[in-house]
């Protein structure tokens, strides 16, 4: 690829290591698969970059090859990030690059797979290997105990190992969140079942699959929950860290599998300390914490389920039905994966779906659906709601006096509308998945910088657009770490301030309005205007005798390459993340507002459309065309009193909203439209609100509020005309969809170049 | 990467007229063609809804059965004089290559359509030599009719360089 590609590419992964290196949590070793394979694919786009920044990557990929721990890795990721960034940034530039940084090649290597892997398969314990005394915490992601683990067992068919890999990963989902909840409430009967189910059911699905090493990983953990489920022993630090371990291993086993399975690196083995864990259960089920029932002699029945396991032929006929509680529908996990889509009736018949599905009663069962075929559908009932909506302003006229025809049309169109809301609800999945994702991540970064953070959760259930889910994960992730880098105090810092020694980080989402909300806010320190307006001072972003109201402060905190912090503490402060956040934001047509209260606290509220295909519009005349504005961005639309409007040093037009001064935009003038109202009295003004930014814009007249399908101008207007999209509006013509977001940031733009 | 592409690049990237079936309209007393394949229908020109902000030659768009397609004036991108549309004004929908490897809706707006004609490598020549008098980037050939000649264009050329400010003056000394 040519230079300019490769940089955007090289900026690009870099941004996603970024992330995924602040998912590795500091006691256990998780999803180091995804990482190496953007190492992989960094190396590949930094071929023809300078030798420095090709060497520091292949020692990136080194760490990963040989099993480094991890807490050793985000210390040298720390300083190896910040330092790619810089290069590639002076690569592209041509500019001489940073020194670079040496490492010490001190992580000891884990022995050559030769030697460990007689059995490839299996997992044997070292002979040298005697089990750790308890009460000593395991270094499980120490590389010594690693051994290399074969992933795909031979002559297992594909599809079935994607599907397995997805119920899998739905299933340590329900781990991760089970455990949790389990480190606050250890006796909690329910969730222990949950997690001790999820456990079963994996190693279920792995004997199925012939993964001998998960399934006897899994059985091991699943003894460490039985006893806590019989209450013979209580879920202390130690065994929730273990049941952690275990999860970690099943998720890097199965993302490795999943890649395998999709055709990456078939073949190849990647170290596993199984063994360390399965060390780890034993040594917890030797000296366990007393749990409510006396650990007294167990009967000779429970001593037949713990037995060795079976053969895993006839037992595992049919997968054992996951758990119902958490519904998690089908369609999250599913669809991203393209091998798994299962065309109606070709279910494969080891895995027993249908019996799985059946039982799942509560919810009414569920279907596997070609997601393609959703999306034709979704489409064709946006294409009838228009041609619906035609035939009734069409017939308008000829239908006065036709009673039974205008009842006729009535009923159509409340079908229609019915149908159309079904329809919008097909692809709407709950954000549940995302915000626990979040819970795990805020666990491992609050105990990595040392704050007390709890996580509180509101609205789980509340459904999105599958596409917008996948598209509102990064930004979540970056304002829920500014929250915790930037917004909590550490414990000290809070007492200090009269607060409680432990932060809340609070995610909330509901509907509103034919919109998503999601609100993070935290109870930390808030932002500080002044700060912010001295850093973009100093980083150039703002004149020194600018004024700036708050708002607009704030709103500062996402351009690019802005950060308040004085330590950069690992990836957050580097200012890479916030604007990222807000332009992924608004590509999904979301908006994104900052309030915040020194001392109190701060709030992002993400304001996103409930489908990316309708929206709600303000329709609006101006001559003798019709424009559509999304009313998520409209405060408030009225006709302004003689006088209200000012003329401000000969050129700009402002008028007062709200107790703001507020510029003014004519859209006649803005788009070349001839024939609209002269005198703003005579017109009406629509204020629009982005961010914290505000316009009002001036149109002739309001014609009406409406639900339009939006339809994408094409390659010809791409980028470049500032409309969201177009809309066929009822008489057949098209209403072009103003993207506030464009109107707002390029009239800023114009009014400081014409100053 | 916008800007203007030197002369001699575009004359290699506008393939030649290859022998085959052509739709022949009309733009001012002229008669121009373009190959079929790149065809998908011809409709009458109906309601255009402008789009501020873009070069002069982009009319719009236009709603063609739900499907919102660009409508763009071939006598403003050739710089042609200006005329007013009259009920014999139509609009070819072309289908041109896409970003994403496949095709996009193209519509041109024509003067008149007058026929589909075929045109053998007897009949086809290449474009001559005019010194720099005309614009001929997307000219791909000419043909001999009886009533006279047809000047063959590549639309998938004109659509791939629309961003471009329009039709500049062919210059000998072509920007780098």
């Amino acid at each position: 690829m040519n230079r300019d590609d490769a940089n955007a590419a090289a900026h690009a992964l870099l941004s996603r290591i970024g992330l995924e290196v602040a998912f590795i949590g500091p006691d256990a070793s998780a999803g180091t698969a995804t990482l190496a394979s953007l190492l992989d694919e960094l190396a590949g786009a930094v071929a023809s970059a300078p030798a420095a920044i090709v060497s520091q990557v292949d020692a990136a990929r080194e760490w990963l090859g040989i099993g480094t721990g991890a807490d050793e890795l985000v210390v040298r990721f720390g300083t190896w990030h910040p330092w790619m960034e810089e290069a590639v940034t002076a690569w592209e530039r041509g500019q001489p690059l940073p020194v670079a940084p040496v490492w010490a090649s001190s992580v000891p290597a884990s022995a050559t797979p030769s030697a460990r892997a007689a059995d490839p398969t299996a997992a044997r314990p070292q002979d040298d290997h005697a089990p750790p005394a308890p009460g000593r915490r395991l270094a499980w992601d120490d590389p010594a105990m690693h051994q290399d683990v074969a992933v795909l067992p031979d002559g297992m068919d594909l599809e079935l190992v994607t599907l397995f890999c997805a119920e899998a990963e739905e299933l340590l989902r329900d781990v991760e969140q089970g455990v949790l909840v389990l480190e606050r409430q250890p006796d909690d009967a329910d969730t222990i079942a949950t997690v001790f189910r999820a456990f079963h059911t994996l190693k279920g699905n792995a004997a199925v699959m012939k993964m001998v090493v998960l399934q006897g990983l899994a059985h091991e953990v699943e003894s460490l929950l039985d006893a806590a489920r019989r209450g013979t022993m209580r879920l202390d630090r130690r065994a929730v860290d273990v049941i952690l371990a275990g999860a970690d291993v099943f998720s890097r086993f199965v993302a490795e599998a999943a890649r395998q399975a999709d055709g990456r690196d078939v073949g190849r083995t990647i170290p596993l300390p199984v063994q360390g864990v399965i060390d780890a259960v034993h040594a917890v089920l030797a000296a366990p914490v007393a749990g409510p029932v006396a650990a007294a002699a167990e009967s000779g029945d429970e001593r037949r389920d713990r037995a060795p396991l079976a053969p895993p032929a006839a037992e595992h006929a049919a997968i054992p039905a996951p758990p119902a509680a958490p519904p998690a529908p089908g369609p999250t996990a599913q669809d991203d994966v393209p091998v798994g889509d299962v065309r109606s009736g070709a279910v494969p018949p080891p895995v027993a779906r249908p019996d799985a599905a059946a039982t799942r009663a509560p919810s009414g069962g569920l279907v596997r659906v070609d997601t393609r075929k959703l999306d034709a559908l979704v489409d064709l009932v946006g294409e009838l709601v228009i041609a619906e909506s035609m035939v009734v302003q069409g017939t308008e006229r000829s239908r006065s006096g036709d009673d039974h025809l205008s009842r006729s049309l009535a009923r159509l169109h409340g079908i229609t509308a019915d149908l159309q809301r079904t329809a919008m609800t097909l692809r709407m999945v709950p954000i549940r998945a995302t915000f626990q994702k979040m819970s795990r991540l805020v666990r491992d970064a609050s105990t990595q910088l040392g704050k007390r953070i709890r996580l509180v959760l509101e609205g789980e259930e509340t459904e999105l657009d599958r596409t917008v889910v996948e598209e509102i994960g990064d930004p979540l992730v970056h304002m829920i770490r500014n929250a915790i880098d930037h917004g909590i105090e550490g414990p000290d810092g809070r007492l200090a301030a009269g607060k409680e020694p432990e932060g809340t980080v609070t995610l909330r989402a509901y509907h509103r309005g034919g919109h998503v909300v999601i609100e993070i806010a935290d109870d930390g320190r808030g932002l500080d205007p002044a700060r912010i307006r001295a850093r973009a001072v100093e980083r150039g972003l703002v004149a020194a005798d600018a004024v700036l109201e708050d708002h607009a402060a704030f709103d500062l905190i996402f351009a690019p390459g802005f950060s308040t912090a004085e330590t950069i503490t690992d990836l957050s402060g580097r200012g890479v993340g916030m604007d990222v956040a807000r332009r992924n934001i608004e590509r999904i047509r979301g908006t994104i507002r900052i309030d915040s209260r020194p001392g109190l606290g701060t709030t992002f509220t993400v304001a996103i459309p409930l489908t990316l295909a309708i929206i709600e519009g303000l329709l609006v005349a101006v001559g003798d065309q019709r424009y559509v504005i999304p009313t998520l961005a409209v405060c408030e639309s009225f006709r302004p009193a003689a006088g209200a409007v000012s003329l401000v040093h000969g050129r700009g037009e402002v008028v007062s909203v709200r107790g703001r001064l507020v510029p003014v935009l004519r859209l006649a003038r803005h788009f070349g439209v001839s024939g609209g109202v002269s005198e703003p009295t005579e017109g009406i003004l629509v204020a629009v609100e982005v961010g914290s930014e505000m316009r009002c814009l001036l149109v002739d007249a309001l014609v009406g509020k409406q639900e339009v399908v939006i339809k994408g101008l094409g390659e010809t207007f791409a980028g470049r005309a500032g409309f969201a999209g177009a809309a066929i509006l009822g008489d057949g013509r098209v209403g072009l969809i103003l993207d506030p977001a464009a109107l707002v940031r390029r009239r800023s733009q114009s009014t400081e170049t014409a100053a | 990467m916008g800007g203007t592409v030197p002369i001699s690049t575009l004359h290699a990237a506008a393939t030649a007229a290859v022998p085959g079936k052509y739709l022949i309209f009309r733009l001012g007393a002229a008669c121009y063609g373009v190959s079929v394949l790149s065809v998908r229908e011809i409709i009458r020109l109906c309601p255009v809804t402008p789009v501020a902000n873009m070069p002069a030659h982009v009319r719009g768009v236009i709603n063609l059965r739900g499907r919102i397609i660009p409508l763009v004036d071939l006598r403003t991108r050739f710089r042609l004089p200006v005329a007013a549309d009259d009920d014999r004004t139509c609009v070819v929908v072309a289908q041109v290559p896409s970003a994403d490897g496949g095709l996009r809706p193209y519509g041109v707006v024509v003067d008149g359509v007058e026929e589909v004609a075929s045109f053998t490598r007897d009949t086809l020549e290449p474009v001559p030599d005019f010194g720099g008098a005309i614009d001929a980037r997307f000219l791909t050939g000419m043909a001999k009719t009886p009533t006279g000649v047809v000047t063959l264009i590549d639309l998938d050329a004109i659509a791939a360089t629309e961003h471009d400010p329009g039709g500049a003056e062919p210059s000998m000394g072509a920007d780098a």
